[in-house]
Formats: C-alpha cells, sequence, structure tokens
C-alpha cells in the first residue's frame, strides 16, 4: 500500500454565517501517486474538501473547524497558506478568473515568485511545465488568446511549475467544450501516470472519472458514503441515483438490463469493459412489446428561416458560411457543435444582435434586420447561461414584470401576463422574494418566467446545462419540455448531448461555421463521424448500439439505456 | 469573438525597448512642466511634439482621433467659459488693471435677451488654448509610457521605482480584469434589450436609469469574481509583500540613462528659462 499523501481525521467545518456544517466529520485517506475522484451534486462540500486541502479552509475563510487535515505530513491549519502552496497546486473550475497575468510566462511564474524561487530556476521551470501540458511556444501569449482546454491546461502548468506533492482539481472541465474538457482529462491522466503526481479531481464527468480514476469517493451531506474503485462505485446505481447523480450510460444500460430480469456478470462502467459483454446478448430475442418510438415530425412553414447565411467579424473571422436552415413552429431543434462552430455567431443573427454579411435571416415573414432587437424579443425569448446575468428587479414580481413595461403594455396587461407567468413557473408564492435570494435553479426559473411573459414564438436556451450538475440540468430541461408541450418553439444549444435523447426531436450538428449535420436525432447521433468531426462523441448508448448492430445488423439505432433494456426480451416476456 | 484587450503597440521602437523607469521620469517631468507653463504656444509645441512622439512609436491614430472627440465638446467648453467669464486671471497674469484694456474678439449685440453685451477676450481665449493643450498633452504622455510597455516590465518597473508592490499588483490585475468586466457589462445591457428594453428610443436620463440598474448584477458579478480571485491568490502563495522574486528583470541601459539625463536638462532648461526669462508664463516673451 503507497504511502499516504493526505489525511482528513474527524473534520467538520461550518462557513461564517453559515447555519449547517458543510463537512461532518469526514475522514478520508489520500495516497501517493493515485488519481482520486470526488463525486457528489452541488453543495455536498466537494469544493470546501479541495480547499482544506491547502488551508484556505478555515484559515482564509474562518467559520468553525474540528478535527485536522494533514498534506505531506503538514497540519493545514497550523501552516500558512503560503506554505501550503508549496505542496499543494490547485486548479479551479472558471478559467477566467483563475489566470491573473497577462502572459503566459508570467501566469507560471507568479506563484514561484511569491515563493521567492530564484529567477533562474523560474526560467528553467517554464518550459518544463508548458511542455508536461503541451503548450509549447505560447510563453508570450496573452492567457485571453487560449482556447477554453488551453487556458485550464495553462492553470494546471502554473499549478505543477511548483512541484507540488498534489495537484488538486475543482471541477476543471465544467465551463469547458468536450475538445476541452477531453484535453483536461488526458493531461491530468499523464500527470498521474508519467510523472506519478497525486491527483484529486472533482468533476461531474461520469464516463471521464470512471475511465480515469483510480478510486472515487461519494460525498453527501459533508460526509464520504462511499469510497473505493469506479467500477464498484458507478456500478451501484441506486446509490448514485439517490444522490442526484448520473451514472456512466454504460453502466446505466447493463444495470438497467439486469433490472429486468436478464441476468448480466457484472455492470461494466467503461464501454472497452462493455463490449465484450455485447455478444451473450446479441443472442437475446426481441421482445414483442419494443417499439421505437420517435416523435412525430414537425412539419409546415417555417417559423425562422435562414438563408445563405454568412458572417464575418469586423477583424475578418469568417464565423459563418453558406448556411441555410429552416425551423418550423412547434419543433425542438438542438444545436451542437464545438466551441468556435458557429452556433453562438448563428443565434445572435436570429437576434438581430448581429447581421449577416451575406445571406437573410427571416422570423415568419420578417427580415429580422428590419426589426429592431427590442421588438424582435416579442416574438423570440433568449436564455443565456448565467441566470445571474439577467436579474435587474428587486423581486420576482417585477422582474417578470420588465418586459411587459418596457414593451409598453398597460398596467392591466402586465398585471395579467405576470400572473400567469408567475402560476406557469410556479413563482406565484415567492413573487415579492428578491430573485438572487433563491436558489440558483428558481432564479433561472425567473430568467424563463419572465420571457414566457413577453409570450414569445420561439425560446432559445444558450448553454442551459453548463456548470450546471445532472439535477440543476434535468431541472431546467424538464421547464424546456414543458414550454415545448405548451406549443413554443424551442431550440438549445449544449454540449451535452446524453441528456438530450429525452427532449429534442431534431439536431443541427455546426462545424467550421457551417451546417454539417441536419436530421432527426436518432439518425443524428448516429451519425458518429461527422459528430468526431466536430470534436463531439455521441453518447455511449449510441456506441453500445452501434456495436450491437456490428453483431447483429437487425438491432435497431437505440439512444438510450432505457431503449436498450426495453428491447431485449427478458424470462416470462414475450419475444 | 476576441475578447476586448488595453492597447499595446504593435511596432518596435527606441521607446518599446527602454525600462519603464525613465518613461515614468519622462511622464512625470512632462506632467510638472505641463502644469507650471501657462503659454498658449509652448503648450501647442509640447502637445504637438507628445502627439508625433505618440505616432511615431506606434500608438493608433484612432485612438487619438477616439480622444480627441471625446475631448471636443469638453475643449469647446473650455474656451468658451475662459473668454467670456475668465477676466480676472487674465487681468492678473497681463498685469492689466481694467478690463476695458482687453482686447475684445467678440460681443454680443445689446438688445439680446441674458447674453447681450457680453464680450469674448482675446486674451481669456488664448488661455483657454493654454488649459487646452495642457489637458492633451496630460492625456497622451500616459498612453506614450504605458501602451509602449509590456505590463510585466511595467510592474518590475514601478516595483524597482520604489512604487510598493501592492500598488503595481491592483495595477497589473486592473489590466487584466477590466476587460473582463466591460463584456459582462455589455451582456447584461443584451440582456436587457434582449428583454424589450429599446435603448435606441430612449432619451439620455432614461438611459442613465438604464445603467443605475446594471449595477445589480454587475456589482453582484464582480463581488463573487474578486472572492473567486482572493482564493486563487491565496493558492498561489500570494501574500502581497514585496520580499518576492521577479521573472522578468528591469536593467538601466545606457539609452534609458541618455532619455534621462535628456529629460533632467529639458527641466532645468524648462525652470531656467521661466525664472530668468520668463519664458512659459502668460504674455511672456513666447
Amino acid at each position: 500500500m503507497p504511502d499516504k499523501i493526505a489525511v482528513f481525521k474527524d473534520v467538520s467545518y461550518k462557513y461564517p454565517r453559515s447555519d449547517d456544517f458543510v463537512l461532518l466529520d469526514l475522514n478520508l485517506e489520500i495516497y501517493e501517486g493515485e488519481f482520486l475522484g470526488i463525486i457528489g451534486s452541488t453543495g455536498v462540500g466537494k469544493t470546501t474538501i479541495c480547499l482544506a486541502l491547502n488551508g484556505i479552509v478555515p484559515q482564509f475563510y474562518g467559520g468553525r473547524f474540528f478535527g485536522s487535515v494533514h498534506v505531506g505530513g503538514l497540519d493545514t491549519v497550523e501552516h500558512p497558506i503560503s506554505a501550503m502552496a508549496n505542496y499543494v497546486g490547485q486548479v479551479f473550475e472558471d478559467p477566467e478568473t483563475q489566470l491573473i497575468s497577462t502572459s503566459v510566462e508570467n501566469e507560471i511564474a507568479f506563484a514561484l515568485e511569491n515563493l521567492k524561487v530564484s529567477r533562474e530556476v523560474i526560467i528553467e521551470r517554464i518550459p518544463q511545465a508548458l511542455s508536461a501540458v503541451r503548450l509549447e511556444g505560447t510563453e508570450k501569449k496573452h492567457p485571453h488568446e487560449l482556447s477554453g482546454g488551453q487556458k485550464q491546461r495553462l492553470a494546471i502548468a502554473a499549478a505543477i511549475a511548483v512541484q507540488p506533492s498534489l495537484l488538486i482539481l475543482d471541477e476543471p472541465t465544467s465551463q469547458l467544450d468536450p475538445v476541452g474538457a477531453e484535453e483536461v482529462f488526458a493531461t491530468a491522466h499523464e500527470l498521474n501516470q508519467e510523472l506519478d503526481m497525486t491527483i484529486v479531481m472533482a468533476s461531474h464527468s461520469a464516463e471521464e472519472m470512471a475511465a480515469f480514476a483510480d478510486r472515487i469517493a461519494l460525498v453527501s451531506n459533508g460526509q464520504i458514503v462511499a469510497i473505493g474503485p469506479p467500477d464498484e462505485i458507478y456500478a451501484d446505481i441506486e446509490i448514485l441515483e439517490s444522490n442526484d447523480l448520473r451514472p456512466p450510460q454504460v453502466a446505466n444500460t447493463f444495470y438497467s438490463i439486469n433490472k429486468r430480469g436478464i441476468s448480466v456478470p457484472k455492470i461494466p462502467v467503461n464501454l472497452n469493459d462493455a463490449l465484450p459483454m455485447l455478444d451473450s446478448l446479441s443472442e437475446l430475442s426481441q421482445s414483442a412489446e419494443f417499439i421505437l418510438s420517435d416523435p412525430e415530425e414537425v412539419t409546415g412553414e417555417a417559423l425562422l428561416s435562414v438563408k445563405d447565411l454568412a458572417h464575418v467579424y469586423p477583424d475578418g473571422t469568417k464565423a459563418l458560411h453558406g448556411v441555410s436552415v429552416d425551423i418550423a413552429k412547434g419543433e425542438y431543434v438542438l444545436i451542437i457543435g464545438q466551441n468556435g462552430a458557429g452556433k453562438s455567431t448563428l443565434v445572435k443573427h436570429f437576434l438581430n444582435l448581429l447581421q449577416p454579411t451575406e445571406g437573410v435571416v427571416k422570423v415568419g415573414d420578417v427580415d429580422t434586420e428590419e426589426v429592431s432587437v427590442s421588438d424582435l424579443a416579442r416574438r423570440i425569448g433568449y436564455v443565456a447561461q448565467n441566470p445571474d446575468n439577467q436579474i435587474f428587479n428587486a423581486s420576482v414580481g417585477e422582474e417578470i414584470a420588465f418586459a411587459l413595461k418596457n414593451l409598453d403594455f398597460d398596467d392591466e396587461e402586465v398585471e395579467t401576463r405576470t400572473v400567469e407567468s408567475l402560476e406557469a413557473m410556479g413563482l406565484t408564492e415567492v413573487r415579492d422574494m428578491h430573485p438572487l435570494a433563491l436558489p440558483k435553479g428558481d432564479r433561472a426559473r425567473v430568467v424563463i418566467g419572465a420571457i414566457l411573459a413577453m409570450k414569445p414564438e420561439i425560446i432559445i436556451f444558450d448553454e442551459p446545462t453548463t456548470g450546471q450538475d445532472y439535477r440543476g440540468a434535468k431541472y431546467i430541461l424538464e421547464i424546456s419540455r414543458d414550454l415545448h408541450k405548451m406549443g413554443k418553439t424551442v431550440i438549445v444549444i449544449t454540449h451535452h448531448l446524453y441528456l438530450m435523447p429525452e427532449y429534442a426531436e431534431r439536431v443541427v450538428v455546426m462545424g467550421k461555421g457551417t451546417i454539417l449535420l441536419d436530421d432527426v436525432i436518432r439518425k443524428a447521433f448516429h451519425e458518429t463521424e461527422t459528430l468526431k468531426s466536430t470534436y463531439l462523441s455521441a453518447p455511449q448508448a449510441v456506441h453500445l448500439s452501434q456495436e450491437m448492430q456490428k453483431l447483429n445488423s437487425a438491432f435497431p439505432p437505440l439512444l438510450t439505456p432505457g431503449e436498450f433494456a426495453d428491447y431485449f426480451a427478458f424470462e416470462g416476456s414475450a419475444s | 469573438m476576441s475578447m476586448m484587450k488595453f492597447q499595446t503597440v504593435e511596432r518596435d521602437s527606441f521607446f518599446s525597448r527602454l525600462d519603464f523607469r525613465p518613461k515614468l521620469f519622462m511622464v512625470a517631468v512632462v506632467t510638472i512642466v505641463a502644469f507650471v507653463w501657462e503659454s498658449p504656444m509652448l503648450q501647442i509645441g509640447l502637445a504637438g511634439t507628445i502627439t508625433v512622439a505618440c505616432l511615431l512609436v506606434g500608438v493608433k491614430w484612432s485612438y487619438i482621433r477616439t480622444i480627441l472627440l471625446i475631448m471636443i465638446p469638453f475643449y469647446a467648453l473650455l474656451l468658451l467659459t475662459h473668454a467670456f467669464f475668465n477676466r480676472d486671471q487674465v487681468m492678473a497674469l497681463r498685469g492689466i488693471e481694467s478690463v476695458n484694456q482687453l482686447s475684445r474678439v467678440f460681443t454680443f449685440p445689446e438688445n439680446w435677451p441674458f447674453i447681450g453685451g457680453s464680450f469674448a477676450t482675446w486674451e481669456g481665449l488664448n488661455y483657454g488654448f493654454n488649459v487646452i493643450f495642457k489637458t492633451l498633452t496630460l492625456t497622451l504622455i500616459i498612453p506614450l509610457a504605458v501602451f509602449t510597455t509590456e505590463v510585466d516590465n511595467m510592474i518590475v518597473g514601478m516595483v524597482r521605482a520604489k512604487i510598493p508592490y501592492k500598488i503595481a499588483f491592483i495595477f497589473s490585475s486592473t489590466l487584466r480584469f477590466f476587460p473582463l468586466l466591460i463584456e459582462e457589462f455589455s451582456m447584461i445591457i443584451e440582456a436587457q434589450r434582449l428583454r424589450g428594453l429599446a435603448m435606441e428610443k430612449m432619451r439620455p436620463i432614461k438611459r442613465v436609469r438604464v445603467y443605475a440598474k446594471v449595477a445589480v448584477p454587475l456589482i453582484l458579478g464582480a463581488l463573487v469574481k474578486s472572492q473567486q480571485l482572493e482564493v486563487v491568490l491565496q493558492s498561489k502563495a500570494f501574500s502581497g509583500s514585496p520580499d518576492r522574486t521577479y521573472l522578468h528583470e528591469s536593467i538601466l541601459r545606457p539609452s534609458d540613462y541618455a532619455l534621462i539625463i535628456f529629460f533632467v536638462l529639458f527641466f532645468i532648461a524648462a525652470f531656467y528659462l521661466l525664472i530668468a526669462f520668463g519664458i512659459g508664463t502668460f504674455g511672456g516673451p513666447i
């Protein structure tokens, strides 16, 4: 057994001005050279565990702290944070706020300068750190010039330049697109395998954690409720679900199959482990009750029409070219693609926030260029990623009425629509509360309610699932489904493809400023090569389904673990 | 789309290769001399020289033009107030005892309501030009020094010039995070427009009220970010202590000494000519 590098002993902690303990009698041992994953829903104490490892909790925050945390034999309460920084490197969630310097080399040098490392040694370590994260040649660049994944890799480089014994990454991929997330996981894996660096990572990315971590610690209400290798923790679907966590799709698929009465020797948590198990499944017959249910294709006149759209930014960047797409009333459309593929640029044309360099965008019969942004807002509602940037008023009621007053509705109409919208979003009881006093999910509901009050025909959700845990992401997507049922046309942009089969009907895949694919979700998600070309990966259930098709050409193109489980005839069912 | 950044000149020049300390010295000397001089002709000469220097080292004309456009209403107001109302000061500076001895440039007809009979003086106008070019010099000397220096070198130069490290760090953090704040401001305004707010149809007072409402999410966002930043700084062993090492060196080369000597001589000459011959005074030989 390797040596312990960090030990939490009976740790309880309460933030100042908080009524509850965020950590409660927590015990945890971290071993040298391991990759420890920390999972748990938002607010259970994952970040606090990370911050306790370098003494920021409690030394910086204050509050009430009981028990002890030792890292490399040093008590994190008794040693100043600056001394702990020699042993513990930390990477945070937001790539923007954690890079504090104006050049890449300065970012790496900053902690070393603070630790009084000599200039000669700093000069030696900069290329070493950049090489470890594959960012060579970027020394003189401004951090703004880097992509999201590169920024997080730079944050890792800055942390490892100090040569810490322990590297902590707190939700490092939650703000990144799939390419960026892959870069960060691959870098952490390499550091762990090649440099034998101990890694502690808190993350919601179940598939990646299952693939890279040696052990997983499941945190709930400030305690470790389960700890073990990924194939033990991620195979325990009940405990994950009871903690609002999403299991890897492959584990969920085999769990669902097992639950249907088909015996599965072991629940795999990685795709590669699952593939050999498909042979026995291919011998099973199809359940007579299985029907592939797809939503009816929505046809009719285009509500939103884009024809030969091109857009060139003032700096010469060609963001869109030759984009043509029609969206009919009542459709639920998913727009996907890597960062820079042109998704946001396209959506900004819908809203007239950008004007076409070439081509036309129409809402109904109206050319968007001919109406103002505010007038267009009556027809298209836009929900941005961060609800807090869209809250301007002192009460929920005022927030809902804000747009209505701007649009010069009379007082009676404002009141009627406000009441309707509050009811539709379940916010009637909090009408007089300050929106910022509500939980994040409810704040998103306030913003959506405010948009709904304008009675728009189209509602666009831009990255609604980014930075959310599983429960938070589902919460917003459920609202999108309700709006769709109300007859609204819904457009969602997200990188989290695994969440969408239950909601979206049609998928527009974008890459390099153009539309690569536009099809119903079942066909689009099975065009795995096209998805790969824009750095997207289909959900694991799709890959499993395609592997099954290699064994049985009649196997249908499935999308979800649920469909997979329903497909097979089990003992006692009709086949 | 790329995020807005503070301007740095792209052109490599004698000036961009200089250490930040001689540039700080230059800023100090030019500022003092511009304050002391009251001669419009010398102020025009100084402002003109600084403008040409800015253009030669690569500060974009579009930037200078923007500054001029922003300042034009302010300059027009300065000129009018000095021409019509600055009597006592110019009379004292020129040793004139009676208002009638001032040279009139323009007089409003007596029968005009409120302003009838008031007049603009040549001396007031001249003093207005002095103030205008003084402010222009002070406005352009900053980009001449700042835009031609990498932020890293600026920090080390400031610390070597005995400016406390904490102040130097706040300066560099402002350069790093101010663009983020501007971007957030634009996003909030955009969110309001998407909620039916027709900024383009608004009167200025209503527009100001809208901007005031932006403060809520903006301040909230800034508070969250500043706390995140504090945690990040803590994790990077930052204590604000000047007892630290620096990656970048600040070494004074012969060209840096040459600039310092030039401005020492300029400073001495300006004060000698001012005291001995009155050159630089209002109404002096030049």
